[in-house]
């Protein structure tokens, strides 16, 4: 009798005695969001979670860089169905292929980045600022510049289309409430938000170079983009050449262009992710893959080729270094469709493997390229200039003239330096040209979802609001893209 | 006092002697299942004149006039018979297998079935034992109404899905609480390769031994389940492990063998080979007939041309060429050096499984002491060749009493459990039961036809060498479970016992993914392995004080005491690549190493209470209160109140009497509410997680906006049954209507994705499920020998959502593989199937034709509804449901002499399930390198069957077969012998020849027949209605011998 009442009191004492800490458990792999940013070491870790979510494959991991090139005209398929082909067939609604993923993900980066701003404040409202605080303050705010730049590429029409009068996408600039139902603001609204935030954040980073990051060259790569889709050509060439004369990055050698694909953060690099094993690599879903010719590895699918434009241009010159880096398809072994800038040609990528291979976001070639386009209507001599710094990549080709430079001639070199970098549809989109698509590899080729080519009118020249947006956000609803409700 | 017993004596002489002169002798023969039956009581009503049944069973007994008899054994149904002119009586006694005085487990305790005011379901282990399945959940099929047992693979060691009066939760979780002896244990599936693989096999129940099961209690109201509170909501299985027996130790052994050579119904069945190359010839001929380019060249020629083109691109490599002379099929020809032959893949991957199961068990009690012992060890095969199921296990249950106040009970259990080559996802190639329905052609070869050699490349999308690859993968699971539950009870005064329980419960789960640098899914990395290793710790505490005592006609059961629960995973991966050679399998030799390893758990602490009261066991009234505090919730909304009230009556005699044929009825109501915890264990907090690098740095990103409101579902349940006997209890049966409230309800609500996050969940909505259940049992015949019993049980339930975030649709695709697509909608069931409306087949063009459902322009009317060719100008509309009108099962029992002959049926009417797999067998034309069904071939239109089910075969038709739509919803009603079992008793005198006091031999039957609504698959399904890619359920043959000593 007394025995159990000591084994029952026990008892009692061992399970009662901390009912608060019993029942108050937390997960041992992630941290209590209040406390987890409170350094400018936290800070740092934040801005590597960006980065990572943005080398998510629904982002710059890949399908951001399809979208810019298998809908502009280089690339074709040869079969459908071996993924991420609706992007060259425009098979879009918002119900289904709508690539909501985009929405999703790049939102995602950006609730990163807003709480990582608000987080800032904070600290420095507790005195605690300091340059490194800063420099990861200007990270965030020009991050958030680009994936608002994005977004308004993919959602919006092109700013150069009607001044940016069009809607854009929602812009919150802080952490919402989880219930928040934001409706689209125009695009002029999100370039000037987008050109704000870069402006702020060329304040606030230092001129040094940073691998991997964003850093103050990489804001200034980024104006000049944004200026050049604004159509604001002075304000983009004084961006590009300021990148330019500071000297800190080269452009490849002929010799050491091929090379270039097969190791990280070249001379050219102004802007480049991260992508290694056990992180964002996405083994034979990464963009190496699916350039590469079929079965050339095992998991390799075939999914994109070289269109016959894009090689008939490659081909202008025979000894242009650019074939180097082009692969014979499965077509046939002559023609040279495949194309093995992810991986290089050893298939041994940048780090040793043909998968966790980094991206090249910005490159100084595009640089000059935008110089070259920003300076033609004002200093033909220098966009001659520049263009042929690239050029001279087709060493048969030979100079172009001051009065033989020409816009044609500037996207044709575009064209050959960045097939595969994501840049072709959204050039040809703000310039308001017309892609032609080379539908002749599809057997049957039945492409009913646009017709052989496409322009900005075109109403899948943009994406719908995807269709778990309006679902859970009525109040935009009515502000769905023309063509898709 | 003494009066009293001399008052009753002298009335008793008087009683007697005033009969005497009229009585007269009757005599005959007591008999059970045909066997004479020694030592049963034979008495006459209302006196104390009885004898006993000597060894063959006779008995003489001296009756008045008018008197009734009445014969009674232990185990056996009591029955009375007027004696009235008849000199020989001759009775056969029923086995009771319902008694109305049986004991069941309840919660904290057992009770009275004839007083339990609560809603119960028990199996005993006579139904549990022979069904030859390695969990017992298999085994409650059909048997409880309103109790649905889904069993969705047929893989070695899968689970079924239990859901106990439909679904009550869209977020949390389902399935029931499963107590063991006493104890809430870890059920579901522990592990990680499972998840990875797509296979439900790491059931945790399934480390319990079926033939150490006593009894499983299945508590189904809020009566019976409350004072489990917080995890109570779906229902709670009690198991009750078994217990000696008074007497000399007993050995029991059992040994039975089965097989599986075929499925239990079609499943997809594959066209032939020719019937293959047919369609394949004519989805291409018809691509080119069909082409609208402008100047396309569509004449015969080139139809043809292009089609044989596509075959020999296909299939010239592996021996056959093709040819069709007169550019149509009729005179298709196939030519090469392997024409006429093809290889048979099927034979190649699937395999007639073999069963094996071993139990001994030693068993006894003496005064003090009282022990079970057991050892088990069972082996299963999938029909894949791959697939292997291995259980070892062996339990001790012990119980002593010490001096007159203590006793110690201590049950400890270890199994082991194995599997290995499990698979069943359509993403993987490693599915044998996918890969020979829908991918390996019968002209794909294991070998180059040229040179002999292996051939390793891809056939086509998914479709791989697997008499190859198998050799060059690996995947499987070892599970190690320990429980022991140690219980001390102290008899404190009469009628008030303290019982304090301990437990702990271990169940580690080892798991390996191997992938040889030869093989494609590993060569990419140099070969690969994955080692997993999850360990799930439960200790459980509890104390309660029990009093049970009988004043008068009054009588009452108090219990109160408290629980903490503590649970804790640990969680370790190790992999690596770049290995070295084939031969070694270990992440040590790898040349790259990748790790990771964390915990997780949630504890719990509880007060809980009951009170019940009777009344000349006639009135009864029971309450139950608990108190949950739980650390998946924040602090502001942890602790939760779970209650119940219900109350019983017994109809008494002198009612009864005026109710002709009734010999029982009783009325029961209760009503009160459980809960159900979230799924997440830290969802209230707002967490930074750190599972994403970046280039070799640590990086951390906001994963979730808290929600520190999150709290508990709550469900409230009301309950009403009727139990009534007729023609002496010889039909029987209850008749419940339910009503399960759930409130509350946890929901990923959507949230506009520009807050950076896609759902928030949150406690909003309500499910409502009711109705009817329905259990009869008939004793039909027993006379010459003979006996004969049957019975019926029957759920009819209505499940609807009533109330949703702001009144707002959710749309939720299957989460495995978003297979087939759902919404939560309120005033329709949880489980509705949403997406297009398919119209059928235009007859004249072989389109397929799709219901518009909304104001667009039609391109014709169906039936007088606006219709479409185009699939994407119709809209998504609820175009079925899971539910059925009504399921359950049908059994009958008939025995002669020790001959036995048992028969279970599982049934469902009306519901639906999803076709997933149909999206791949009758494929229109997107796929283009797969094989058919030949429902798909008998079914296709052509001109000359152009009301055909299924449409014109295109190769540029590409997407119609892949919307989620009601071309692949088909009806679910199906009845099924889910168990037959034919066995025979040897006479005991007969078995003591060999020294054994028992012999029994035994053939069982697992899913023999079947009769489904919808032929091309079968019918039985997961919980969520949809078919995949699982291996099917196979025929099952079982031969069973047992022996007692």
């Amino acid at each position: 009798m007394k025995k159990t009442l000591l084994i029952i009191s026990s008892l009692i004492l061992l399970s009662g005695a901390s009912c608060d800490d019993f029942l108050a458990l937390e997960p041992t792999e992630s941290a209590a969001a209040e406390t987890a940013i409170n350094t400018a070491a936290d800070a740092g870790v934040a801005i590597n979670g960006v980065m990572a979510s943005m080398a998510s494959s629904y982002y710059y991991g890949r399908d951001f860089f399809l979208y810019g090139d298998v809908k502009g005209g280089d690339v074709t398929i040869v079969s459908q169905g071996r993924g991420r082909d609706v992007l060259y067939s425009f098979n879009h609604s918002a119900t289904s292929n709508a690539f909501g993923s985009f929405w999703s993900q790049i939102y995602y980066c950006l609730l990163q980045v807003n709480n990582l701003l608000e987080n800032i404040s904070r600290l420095e409202g507790e005195g605690k600022g300091s340059d490194e605080l800063d420099n990861y303050k200007g990270q965030a705010l020009t991050l958030r510049a680009l994936m608002y730049f994005d977004l308004a590429r993919l959602y919006g029409k092109p700013y150069t289309e009607n001044g940016g009068a069009s809607l854009g996408v929602p812009m919150p600039l802080a952490v919402l409430d989880v219930y928040a139902k934001e409706t689209r603001k125009t695009v002029a609204e999100n370039y000037t938000q987008i050109l704000k935030d870069l402006k702020d954040g060329e304040a606030l980073l230092p001129e040094k170079v940073s691998q991997g990051y964003i850093d103050y060259y990489a804001n200034k790569a980024i104006q000049a983009r944004v200026y050049l889709f604004m159509g604001n050509t002075t304000a983009a060439l004084a961006a590009a050449e300021e990148i330019i004369s500071d000297n800190e990055y080269a452009l490849y050698e002929n010799n050491k262009w091929v090379d270039s694909w097969s190791s990280e953060f070249g001379s050219e690099s102004i802007f480049e992710l991260g992508i290694y094993e056990n992180e964002a690599d996405l083994g034979t879903s990464s963009l190496g893959y699916y350039y590469m010719r079929l079965r050339k590895i095992s998991g390799a699918d075939g999914n994109f080729v070289a269109s016959t434009g894009y090689i008939s241009l490659l081909a202008e010159d025979p000894d242009d270094v650019r074939h180097g880096i082009m692969d014979y398809d499965e077509t046939s072994n002559s023609r040279m469709g495949a194309c093995n800038k992810y991986t290089g040609n050893d298939l041994k990528g940048d780090k040793g493997s043909p998968s966790a291979v980094n991206i090249k976001i910005i490159r100084l070639s595009e640089i000059y390229l935008i110089a070259a386009e920003a300076a033609l209507p004002t200093d033909r001599d220098t966009a001659a200039y520049y263009l042929n710094q690239i050029r001279k990549r087709a060493p048969n080709l030979g100079k172009v003239t001051a009065s033989e430079v020409s816009l044609d001639l500037i996207l044709a070199e575009k064209s050959k330096e960045f097939y595969s970098e994501g840049l072709r549809f959204f050039d040809m989109m703000r310039l308001g040209r017309t892609v032609y698509f080379d539908d002749s590899l599809l057997w049957p080729a039945v492409i009913p979802h646009r017709s052989g080519s496409v322009d900005r009118s075109f109403y899948k020249a943009i994406l719908p609001i995807p269709q778990a947006e309006l679902d859970a956000n009525p109040a935009i609803v009515s502000q769905q893209n023309a063509g898709y409700n | 006092m003494k009066t009293l017993k001399l008052l009753l004596c002298l009335w008793a002489l008087w009683g007697a002697g005033s009969v005497a002169g009229q009585n007269r002798p009757v005599s005959g023969e007591v008999t059970e299942n045909g066997y004479p039956l020694a030592g049963a009581s034979v008495s006459v009503k209302g006196a104390n004149a009885a004898v006993v049944t000597d060894a063959e069973g006779r008995y003489s007994i001296s009756v008045p006039e008018g008197a009734t008899l009445v014969f009674a054994f232990v185990g056996l149904k009591t029955e009375e018979v007027p004696v009235g002119a008849q000199a020989v009586i001759n009775v056969s006694l029923w086995p009771d297998v319902t008694q109305l005085d049986d004991v069941i487990v309840v919660a904290y305790g057992t009770a009275q079935k004839s007083t339990f005011t609560g809603s119960a379901g028990v199996l005993t282990k006579e139904k549990v034992k022979d069904v030859p399945a390695v969990s017992f959940q298999t085994a409650l099929s059909g048997r409880i109404a309103g109790l649905d047992v889904s069993s969705r693979s047929g893989q070695a060691g899968a689970a079924p899905e239990i859901r106990i009066r439909g679904t009550g939760s869209m977020n949390a979780s389902n399935e029931p609480l499963y107590v063991v002896d006493g104890v809430p244990v870890s059920s579901g599936s522990a592990g990680q390769v499972s998840g990875i693989l797509y296979a439900n096999i790491n059931n945790i129940m399934g480390t319990l031994n079926p033939a150490d099961i006593e009894s499983v209690t299945v508590l189904k109201d809020a009566a019976a389940a409350a004072l489990y509170g917080s995890r109570a909501a779906n229902g709670v299985v009690l198991i009750q492990t078994r217990r000696g027996q008074a007497g000399k130790p007993r050995i029991d052994f059992k040994a039975s063998f089965g097989f599986t050579p075929s499925f239990a119904t079609d499943n997809w069945e594959a066209a032939s080979d020719a019937e293959n190359l047919e369609m394949y010839y004519e989805m291409f001929y018809n691509s080119v007939i069909t082409d609208t380019a402008p100047g396309a060249d569509r004449s015969p020629a080139a139809a043809s041309a292009a089609a044989l083109a596509q075959l020999n691109k296909r299939f010239n490599k592996h021996g056959y060429t093709f040819s069709a002379p007169d550019n149509t099929y009729k005179s298709f020809t196939v030519g090469g050096q392997r024409a006429g032959t093809s290889f048979d893949w099927e034979k190649e991957l699937l395999r007639t499984a073999v069963y094996q199961s071993y139990d001994l068990s030693v068993s006894g009690a003496t005064a003090g002491t009282n022990y079970y012992t057991s050892l088990s060890w069972t082996k299963d095969q999938g029909r894949s060749v791959l697939n292997d199921y291995g259980r070892l296990s062996a339990r001790l249950n012990l119980s002593q009493k010490v001096g007159k106040v203590f006793e110690l009970a201590s049950n400890v259990s270890v199994a082991k459990s194995t599997s290995t080559g499990f698979n069943d996802s359509r993403y993987m190639d490693g599915n044998p039961f996918m890969q020979t329905r829908n991918m390996l052609w019968g002209l794909y070869w294991p070998t180059d036809p040229v040179t002999g050699e292996d051939w390793t490349v891809r056939y086509g999308s998914y479709a791989y060498n697997m008499v190859y690859y198998n050799d060059e993968w690996d995947n499987g699971s070892n599970t190690l479970r320990v429980s022991a539950i140690e219980a001390l009870t102290a008899h404190i005064l009469p009628g008030l016992d303290l019982k304090t329980v301990l437990s702990y419960d271990n169940a580690h789960t080892a798991e390996w993914l191997y992938y040889s640098p030869n093989h494609h899914a590993g060569a990419r990395v140099n070969g690969s392995i994955d080692n997993y290793s999850t360990n799930v710790n439960k200790m459980v505490s509890s104390t309660t004080a029990n009093f049970n005592r009988a004043f008068g006609k009054h009588s009452v059961l108090l219990l109160a005491g408290f629980e903490v629960e503590k649970n804790l995973t640990d969680y370790q991966r190790a992999s690596g690549t770049d290995l070295p050679t084939t031969a070694l399998k270990s992440v040590a030799t790898a040349g790259k190493k990748d790790a990771t390893g964390y915990s997780w758990g949630q504890n719990m602490a509880s007060i809980l209470s009951k009170a019940d009261y009777n009344y000349d066991n006639t009135y009864y009234l029971s309450g139950s209160y608990r108190r949950d505090g739980s650390s998946k919730l924040g602090k502001d909304t942890q602790w939760g109140d779970f209650w119940s009230v219900a109350g019983s009556w017994r109809v008494q005699e002198a009612i009864l009497r005026h109710l002709p044929g009734f010999s029982n009825l009783r009325l029961r109501a209760s009503y009160g509410v459980n809960g159900t915890l979230p799924t997440a264990n830290y969802g209230h907090l707002a967490l930074v997680s750190y599972t994403k690098k970046y280039m070799s740095n640590p990086g951390g990103t906001l994963a979730s906006i808290p929600n520190p409101e999150l709290s508990w579902e709550t469900s409230y349940t009301a309950n009403l049954a009727l139990e009534f006997g007729v023609l002496g209890n010889r039909l029987r049966g209850t008749v419940e209507y339910f009503n399960r409230n759930s409130e509350n309800l946890l929901q990923d609500v959507p949230i506009s994705g520009v807050t950076g996050l896609s759902t928030t969940l949150s406690n909003i909505g309500v499910i409502n499920n009711r109705g009817v259940e329905i259990e009869l049992h008939g004793d039909i015949y027993n006379a010459h020998g003979f006996v004969w019993s049957a019975g019926l049980t029957a759920a009819f339930a209505k499940s609807k959502i009533t109330e949703l975030y702001g009144g707002q649709d959710i749309i939720w695709n299957e989460p495995v593989d978003a297979r087939a697509r759902y919404i939560y909608r309120e005033g329709e069931s949880p489980l509705s199937f949403y997406g297009l409306e398919w119209a059928g087949v235009d007859s004249g063009t072989g389109k397929n034709v799709w219901f518009l459902n909304n104001d667009k322009q039609a391109d014709l009317t169906v039936d007088g509804k606006a219709a479409t060719y185009d699939y994407s100008q119709a809209s998504e509309i609820i175009i079925g449901k899971v539910d059925p009108k009504v399921f359950g099962g049908i059994y009958t029992t008939f025995s002669w002499k020790g001959l036995a002959l048992d028969m279970n049926f599982n049934y469902k009417l009306g519901g639906h399930t999803y076709d997933a797999p149909g999206r791949d067998v009758t494929d229109d034309g997107y796929y283009w390198e797969r094989i058919r069904s030949k429902d798909e071939y008998d079914n296709r239109w052509t001109p000359e069957n152009p009301n055909a089910k299924y449409p014109m075969m295109n190769a540029t038709d590409m997407e119609d077969v892949n919307q989620k739509s009601s071309r692949h919803l088909h009806s679910g009603s199906f009845i099924r012998l889910k168990n037959l079992l034919v066995s025979y008793t040897l006479p005991k005198h007969i078995a003591g020849k060999i020294g054994a006091t028992g012999v029994r031999v035994y053939f069982s039957g697992s899913n023999l027949l079947t009769a489904a609504a919808y032929g091309v698959y079968d019918p039985e399904v997961g919980a969520d209605g949809s078919k995949g890619w699982e291996m099917p359920l196979g025929k099952t043959y079982t031969f069973g011998l047992e022996l007692s000593f």
